[in-house]
């Protein structure tokens, strides 16, 4: 018996291990191509490791950084999910907390509402969001948040929600008796309780609007405003032929930050997933 | 330090959704919604201990909620210190209360817990040290100031949850079964306290439990509610020893009240008496003149004996035959069942009294005289179970 569940993990380990390696090789390749001269890219020694006539040192981040914009590219990714993912937080924190403590025909509405939007795929309201976007003068990297708040929204008023009706009001109550407005019992009391859940969002809404290209693209005008992703993508098309190697350094670049959050919050993603299951 | 007035205070709940914990309760129903509270008044003077008490579902908690300001008022007045609070917020009523999940602040330490209510009030550093430290020390949890609560046992949380509520010296200090979700021996430990407390600060209290002895213990007063009703206010000598009727009998007093089906009848002279089984019993005179008082028509009732009123008694005339089933042995007294005309009922013998008996010579089976006095005696109508002295 003993055996054969000893026998059953160690094939899962060696399942587990093919797919991860699966996940890992196009990083791995693109880390690898990074590093190698242009001709060596994009010919078939593609898949092998630099040697001492294809590597490139750090010339193609050099490249990346100086010539290509990707500095600036990289502040307004950084601008776009930093202002997107606080507007998320505070907005739809507020938001769950009161559609879960008034609860009324129309605030379940509310809640249904949101859930619905995640459902929604965005190709089918992209155009008609383009052009909104443009009357609206919401295409600047400045405001782009607000469109991202709309987006984001259903995910994190759910989560939110989830974890808000584990809660009980007793504490919020509390809080009133003691003293506090609403607005006082939201940042000194709910607020803190939300910390797991609002960890949890914002590493989910962050990994998500800083890798997203499709809305960027559509929204900014691309000879202005270029993020990472949009960034990449330019270095395909601007000059006929397609700049490898600083393409696959500039992608190297972008998943760095990402994988640096995820592995900082990966603690705290289980935590806020543990913390609605038991009684807080 | 002040007075708390409730006139024809009423809570209505609307009928939409399902009713909370889903309990069956007799509460009565109108278009409006579910009644909840009804027609509650009461004036609680300056420092006194007012205890609400109730099976569940009677509505205590609702109306110490809308006291507190958590629960709208649905009709009726409320009035702390003569003014009128319908519709001040829960800040401005200048009132603490102590939840019975405790409610504590889980990011605040405990002396944050206990600071918040002062830092709203914008209150000077050193006031809120002093105040702290000072109720800290009464409720014996000065060591723990710099804990979490996580780090804390279920009692020690709830002297912190009071802590939080004396420190702002509030005019009512409103709790709702805060000792309920205690161990039996630590909810005695802390009832004393609270007792020791109350010495020591001057407030009003509103407390809410579902124990009658936690009641009988701690309040000046009590207000027995069923169903959304008050059955009688009193104080705990007024209500063990003339309940209002036969809900209050039976909830107030443990072991509970016997209860018989008898016979009330009246001779020529206008004397009362009553009639159970073959016996008749006469009750003392004043009783009887009470009865005089409600011009009490002779009638089929419920009689009601405390157990402890109960005397085992010797053959002869005058005493009534049981059949005892358990014996409970609880040390100064012996608890017997005893099965008599159909019912189950309790009698208490005092063990000291046996005089000399063997307690075990009441085995199950044996038989049992026993009698009680016209003085101890409750009457209570068939119909309305309304106490017939009243
Ligand atoms: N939000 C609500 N909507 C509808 N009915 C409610 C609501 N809250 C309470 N009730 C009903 O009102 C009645 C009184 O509730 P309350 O909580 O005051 O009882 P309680 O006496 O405190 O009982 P317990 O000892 O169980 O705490 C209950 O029957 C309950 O079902
Ligand atoms: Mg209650």
């Amino acid at each position: 018996m003993k055996k054969k569940t000893r026998r059953i993990n160690g094939m899962w380990s060696v399942i587990m291990l093919i797919v991860s390696v699966l996940y890992m090789y196009p990083i791995f390749m693109v880390l690898m191509n990074s590093l190698k001269i242009e001709s060596a890219i994009s010919t078939s020694t593609a898949f092998e490791l630099p040697t001492a006539e294809t590597f490139a040192g750090l010339a193609n981040y050099e490249n990346a950084i100086n010539a290509q914009g990707f500095l600036s590219s990289f502040f307004y990714t950084a601008f776009i999910t930093i202002t997107s993912v606080l507007a998320i937080l505070f907005f739809c924190s507020m938001f769950a907390w009161y559609i879960t403590r008034v609860e009324t025909k129309v605030t379940k509405a509310l809640y249904l509402l949101c859930a619905f939007s995640m459902v929604v795929p965005f190709q089918m309201v992209m155009f008609t969001l383009s052009s909104m976007a443009d009357t609206l003068n919401l295409n600047t990297p400045w405001v782009l948040w607000v469109i991202y708040l709309g987006f984001g929204a259903g995910l994190a008023v759910f989560m939110f929600c989830g974890f808000m009706r584990s809660v009980p009001i007793d504490i919020e109550e509390a809080s009133m008796i003691d003293g506090s407005s609403p607005l006082q019992t939201y940042f000194h009391i709910v607020v803190p309780l939300l910390r797991p859940t609002m960890v949890s969002v914002a590493i989910l809404e962050a990994m998500w609007i800083w890798n997203d290209y499709l809305l960027p693209t559509l929204i900014l005008d691309i000879n202005k405003y270029r993020t990472i992703s949009m960034l990449i993508q330019f270095f395909r098309g601007s000059y006929g032929r397609v700049e490898m190697g600083p393409m696959m350094a500039c992608i190297m670049l972008a998943i760095l930050p990402i994988i640096i959050i995820y592995l900082v919050g990966q603690k705290h993603i289980i935590k806020g997933v543990v913390a609605g299951a038991v009684k807080g | 330090m002040a007075e708390v007035s409730l006139r024809h205070i009423e809570k209505v709940y609307p009928n939409t959704e399902k009713k909370k914990k889903g309990s069956k309760s007799n509460l009565k129903v109108t278009e409006e919604g579910v009644l909840a509270v009804q027609d509650f008044n009461l004036d609680i003077k300056d420092r006194e201990f007012v205890v609400l008490v109730g099976p569940s579902g009677c509505g205590k908690s609702t109306t110490l909620r809308m006291v507190a300001g958590l629960e709208e008022i649905t009709r009726g007045e409320l009035y702390i210190d003569g003014v009128l609070v319908n519709d001040a917020a829960p800040k401005d009523r200048d009132i603490a209360m102590v939840f019975q999940s405790y409610a504590l602040y889980p990011h605040m330490t405990v002396r944050g817990n206990m600071e918040y209510p002062l830092k709203l009030k914008k209150m000077d550093k050193e006031e809120i040290n002093r105040r702290v430290e000072q109720a800290a020390e009464i409720l014996g949890i000065t060591e723990y100031l710099d804990r979490k609560p996580k780090a804390l046992s279920g009692g020690q949380r709830q002297r912190v949850a009071i802590g939080r509520a004396i420190v702002r010296e509030p005019k009512v200090l409103l709790m709702d079964e805060p000792l309920s979700n205690l161990d039996a021996k630590l909810r005695n430990q802390m009832r004393a306290e609270i007792i020791k407390l109350r010495q020591r600060i001057d407030t009003t209290f509103i407390y809410v439990t579902h124990d009658q002895t936690e009641a009988m213990t701690l309040g000046d007063r009590i207000v027995i509610m069923k169903d959304g009703v008050i059955q009688q206010v009193g104080t705990p000598q007024e209500v063990f020893d003339h309940p209002a009727n036969l809900f209050v009998a039976g909830f107030i007093g443990v072991p509970q009240m016997n209860f018989y089906d008898a016979e009330l009848v009246r001779d020529n002279a206008g004397d009362y008496a009553v009639k159970i089984e073959n016996v008749y019993i006469r009750p003392s005179d004043e009783k009887q003149e009470n009865l005089r008082r409600n011009k009490v028509e002779p009638q089929s009732i419920t009689l009601g004996v405390r157990p402890e009123h109960i005397v085992l008694a010797d053959e002869g005339e005058n005493v009534l035959h049981g059949t005892v089933e358990v014996m409970e042995m609880m040390g100064s007294a012996v608890h017997l069942h005893v099965n008599f005309s159909g019912r189950d009922n309790i009698i208490i013998a005092q063990t000291m009294s046996l005089g000399g008996k063997n307690p075990s010579h009441f085995g199950a089976g044996s038989t049992l005289t026993f009698s009680f006095s016209g003085d101890v005696i409750h009457m209570f109508g068939k119909k309305d179970g309304k106490n017939l002295e009243a």
